[in-house]
């Protein structure tokens, strides 16, 4: 085919609608990268705020497994995790060839009246270049059927009808790993485009014209034949979680594609479930029942252990301990464990429900203090009188936060009743798990774990896990670095089942707004010591500092208590800097020493939900080179959290933690301790209840 | 495939499996490998409003009798949205506030007999400024209604209406066998800025609300309120 008639195919496509412009909300759809686009082509679209997507898609010999996620309006990323198999066809040697990588889309314009949405985007940025492309892609929608796009590519999205080299010949990938800038946009030039058309609300037929010529899979590997640039397909969005795509690629493969569609923002089950609260009990009227509101209860010797009791009851319902009880005729403050609910204000709103029904009428402060680790984590101080006057009125959530202060926990009032029944504490679990190190690579297993809370603040805690299933594949370390991370695979083989952490921690709060953590034992799965760690965050603010050290020594593959096959000990440090941008975005900087004794910085981005999702990513360089580094150049990948309540809309206050990595090195690598500072106490700060302060009514 | 099946097999002997212990934190794992696909609905429409359905086959009198007996205020409540139908009791009763409550944790609560909030339903309506009884009667004068959610990520929000009502004329109602003379009054709101339109109808008898039809939420839309046992 001649590029003219390549270029008059394209504009077919184009032409073939007839339709009047007119303004419509069509989002993206997905394509087998796992990325918004049409079958494999990308297109300007953008997904959704904040929707967060799994593809996986089986091209022939080609699986593509890919983690989305629409960062803001307008960026987005993936990570991908892509296996090639009958790699050995033409050229002997393995059978099978995986590659990760990180994409990077920004949204440049929206789509308007007349200007269509227009993105640019980068394709394996930072991988071996086995799937590196750029691109700029323009879609416009036309009625609300019908959406046309046309765009550019650049490497592989360059390789097949290319136009011309506008910015210069592109120079190979040198080093691996590092993202590839030197590249980006140059060479060959091709130009893609295609059609969606939506049949109705759950079908979608799609046409494209591709220019990716598949060079590594037909004409270096064999594993394809790419007989022609067209594609087409149809699919099928079955709810809003689940979308399927079945197509015809290339004149010659036949492809399958299943999303699962994900908002952060919006429950699974629509809204939490959950009883409703018990109502805020009235006092009587002073003038009528003077008797009520006499102080005298207060020297009353049996007062407090009665007092404390019901409220113990009354809380236990929402999963809620108390650690501490303090009170005089006009003021309490109670201290409590949230074991459940997933909402700081929620459980705020609980206890001072509960504090309504047991405190005599006397009693017009309440101070609820959250107890994480033992140690408080700020004090929010409601006045009795407006939590009566507002429990029924419009707007109640923000009426009441005017008129609460949210305060630091300072220490526990010297008179106050600790709980002789609380400390010390037991409490284990087994329960099933599932370690992923790729989006569809890992184990699953069981863990047996118990925390012995033997005093306020100090906390014995351990965990064992036993494999019962794994997928992954066996690697060896060719590391030139000290193997405190890449021996990972050996640490699976022979630690199983494995003592994963024993650890004594001691978490206390120095000075106002001060924090800080002591863990010694073994404090992950790969190393053992001492860690330790001071945050400063006063609560109203959106930034923290800390500093953390430690000393560790590398543990033995067998998951046992030895320390005889490494001989490797090393201190480690950072100086840190969490801000707290708004909107839930939370960023991070950690300058120091990380385990293989290099020396770099860790920058951070996390965007975070109320309701508990999480999704980030880190990046980290030290001065290891690239080449001692290995692949991947430098450290980075990204991670989440998904919280079950959720997925199931009841209270829970648990989820499931992933990392991702394009490549595991030696370099850049931190310790993997337990109850870091930050995360555990901001969730009572201001910075945690406001997002979600609504919930205090809940 | 390989993978894939491997991982698939996976998820399902974390199906099978349950995990034990003292620790009280719920165990969700099993659960929520199933549980994603469900909608919100669905898990609703298994709560039970609290009917007696023994006493669906019973005549309407002798349900009210046997409601009566309890000397105490009831309320017959039903939604299309949750599928469930039941009479409630007085939970709590506040400042011309009553909040009904059903057996499993679920509130409605009215001020004289307009609905303000609701609690346990998911979709629920967490706070509301709304006209008094007076108000409604007012037929053809404008005001304002607003509606308080917890809305994406459990942020607050709003929406303001601009309502005004009309007389939809007398009318003689039946409430479980009793009869009750009643003015049938609408309510139509427009939503003041981006569209939206909504209506509740009322059937005011004397000072009090008889019965009603309430828009609670996006995800429940109206639900039917009627005062059985006063």
């Amino acid at each position: 085919m001649q590029p003219s008639s390549r270029l008059f195919a394209l504009l077919a496509l184009g032409t073939a609608l007839v339709s009047a412009p007119a303004l419509a909300e069509m989002s993206g759809t997905l394509n087998l990268n796992g990325a918004t686009g049409l079958i494999d082509m990308p297109s300007g679209d953008a997904q959704k705020d904040a929707t967060f997507s799994f593809s996986t898609s089986l091209i022939g010999p080609i699986t593509r497994g890919t983690l989305s996620f629409q960062f803001s309006e307008r960026l987005s990323g993936s990570f991908r995790f892509q296996t090639w198999r009958d790699w050995d066809t033409l050229i002997p040697g393995e059978a099978e060839e995986s590659d990760r990588s990180i994409d990077l889309r920004y949204q440049l314009l929206r789509e308007g009246r007349i200007a269509p949405a227009l993105t640019i985007g980068l394709q394996d940025l930072t991988g071996q270049g086995l799937y590196a492309s750029e691109y700029v892609a323009a879609t416009k929608t036309f009625g609300d059927k019908v959406k046309v796009t046309a765009g550019l590519g650049w490497g592989r999205l360059g390789s097949d009808g290319g136009i011309g080299a506008p910015f210069g010949d592109r120079p190979p990938v040198d080093p691996p790993g590092v993202p590839n800038s030197d590249q980006w946009f140059r060479g060959e030039a091709a130009p893609f485009g295609g059609v969606e058309y939506k049949v109705n609300d759950s079908w979608t037929l799609k046409a494209e014209y591709s220019s990716d010529a598949y060079v590594l899979e037909d004409d270096e590997r064999g594993l394809l034949e790419r007989d022609s640039p067209f594609n087409f397909g149809v699919e099928y969005q079955r709810n809003p979680y689940m979308r399927f795509g079945a197509y015809s690629l290339y004149g010659s493969e036949f492809a399958l594609a299943f999303h699962i569609i994900l908002d952060p923002k919006s429950r699974a089950t629509g809204g939490i479930v959950g009883k409703a609260p018990a109502p805020v009990k009235a006092r009587p009227a002073r003038a009528v029942d003077p008797e009520a509101w006499d102080a005298g209860w207060v020297s009353q010797p049996d007062a407090g252990p009665i007092l404390r009791k019901n409220l113990a009851k009354r809380l236990a319902a929402d999963g809620i301990t108390i650690e501490n009880l303090a009170y005089t005729a006009d003021t309490v403050q109670v201290r409590i464990r949230n074991g459940r609910i997933d909402a700081g204000s929620q459980a705020i709103g609980r206890t001072a429900r509960a504090l309504s029904h047991v405190m005599p009428a006397s009693v017009e402060v309440f101070e609820i203090v959250p107890v994480v680790n033992g140690i408080g984590a700020s004090k929010v101080t409601i006045r009795r009188s407006d939590l009566e006057s507002l429990e029924y009125s419009a707007d109640n959530a923000t009426l009441l936060r005017e008129r609460v202060t949210v305060t630091d926990a300072g220490t526990a009032p010297v008179w106050s009743l600790g709980d002789e029944d609380l400390y010390p504490k037991f409490r284990w679990s087994l329960r099933p798990v599932v370690r992923l190190s790729e989006p569809i690579e890992g184990d699953v297993g069981m863990r047996l774990s118990a925390t012995y809370d033997i005093a306020p603040g100090w906390v014995l805690s351990g965990s064992i896990y036993k494999e019962i299933a794994s997928n992954r594949d066996p690697s060896v370390s060719t590391s030139t670095l000290p193997h405190v991370r890449t021996d990972g695979s050996l640490y699976n083989q022979f630690g199983d089942p494995a003592l994963e952490k024993l650890t004594l921690a001691w978490f206390g709060r120095p000075a106002e707004n001060l924090y800080s953590r002591v863990s010694l034992g073994y404090l992950e799965r790969m190393h053992a010591g001492v860690s330790g760690e001071v945050l400063w965050k006063p609560v109203d603010s959106q930034l923290a500092l800390g500093v953390e050290l430690n000393y560790t020594k590398q543990r033995d593959t067998d998951g046992g208590l030895g320390f005889d096959e490494y001989d490797y000990d090393i201190v480690t440090g950072y100086v840190s800097a969490y801000y707290d941008f708004g909107n839930g975005y939370l960023g991070q900087l950690d300058v120091g020493r990380y385990l293989a004794g290099d020396v770099g910085a860790t920058v951070s981005v996390d965007r975070v939900f109320a309701n508990g999702w999480r999704v980030g990513a880190f990046a980290t360089v030290t001065d290891v080179s690239a080449e001692e580094f290995g692949e991947g150049g430098f450290d980075k990948g990204v991670r989440l959290t998904i919280p079950f309540n959720w997925a199931m809309g009841t209270d829970t206050r648990r989820g499931f933690d992933l990392n991702f990595r394009p490549a595991t090195s030696d370099g850049g690598a931190r310790l993997n301790v337990d109850d870091r500072l930050y995360q555990s106490i901001r969730e009572y700060h201001t910075d945690g209840l406001d997002p979600d302060w609504g919930r205090v009514w809940r | 495939m390989k993978h894939l099946k491997r991982a698939l097999a996976g998820l399902a002997v974390l199906a099978l499996l349950a995990g034990c212990g003292n620790d009280k934190t719920p165990n969700p794992m099993a659960a929520a490998v199933g549980a994603v696909a469900k909608t919100g609905m669905a898990q609703l429409k298994g709560k039970k409003a609290g009917a007696a359905p023994a006493a669906q086959a019973a005549s309407p009198q002798d349900l009210r009798a046997e409601l009566a007996r309890a000397g105490q205020p009831v309320l017959l409540v039903s939604s299309k949205a949750l599928g469930q139908t039941g009479f409630l009791t007085v939970s709590d009763s506040k400042g011309g506030v009553l909040t009904w409550a059903t057996p499993d944790g679920a509130t409605f609560s009215q001020r004289d007999g307009v609905l303000i909030q609701t609690r346990g339903l998911g979709f629920d309506l967490m706070s509301a400024q709304v006209p008094s009884v007076a108000q409604l009667r007012q037929v053809g004068t404008p005001y304002q209604r607003v509606y308080f959610f917890l809305g994406p990520d459990d942020q607050g929000t709003r929406r303001t209406y601009d309502c005004v009502t009309s007389m939809a004329g007398n009318e003689s109602i039946e409430v479980l066998g009793h009869t009750h003379a009643t003015t049938h009054i609408t309510e139509s709101c427009t939503r003041s800025s981006g569209g939206g339109k909504l209506t509740n109808e009322f059937w005011i008898e004397g000072p009090m609300i008889r019965q009603s039809r309430q828009w609670v939420s996006g995800g429940l839309g109206h639900i039917d309120f009627a005062r059985v046992i006063d």
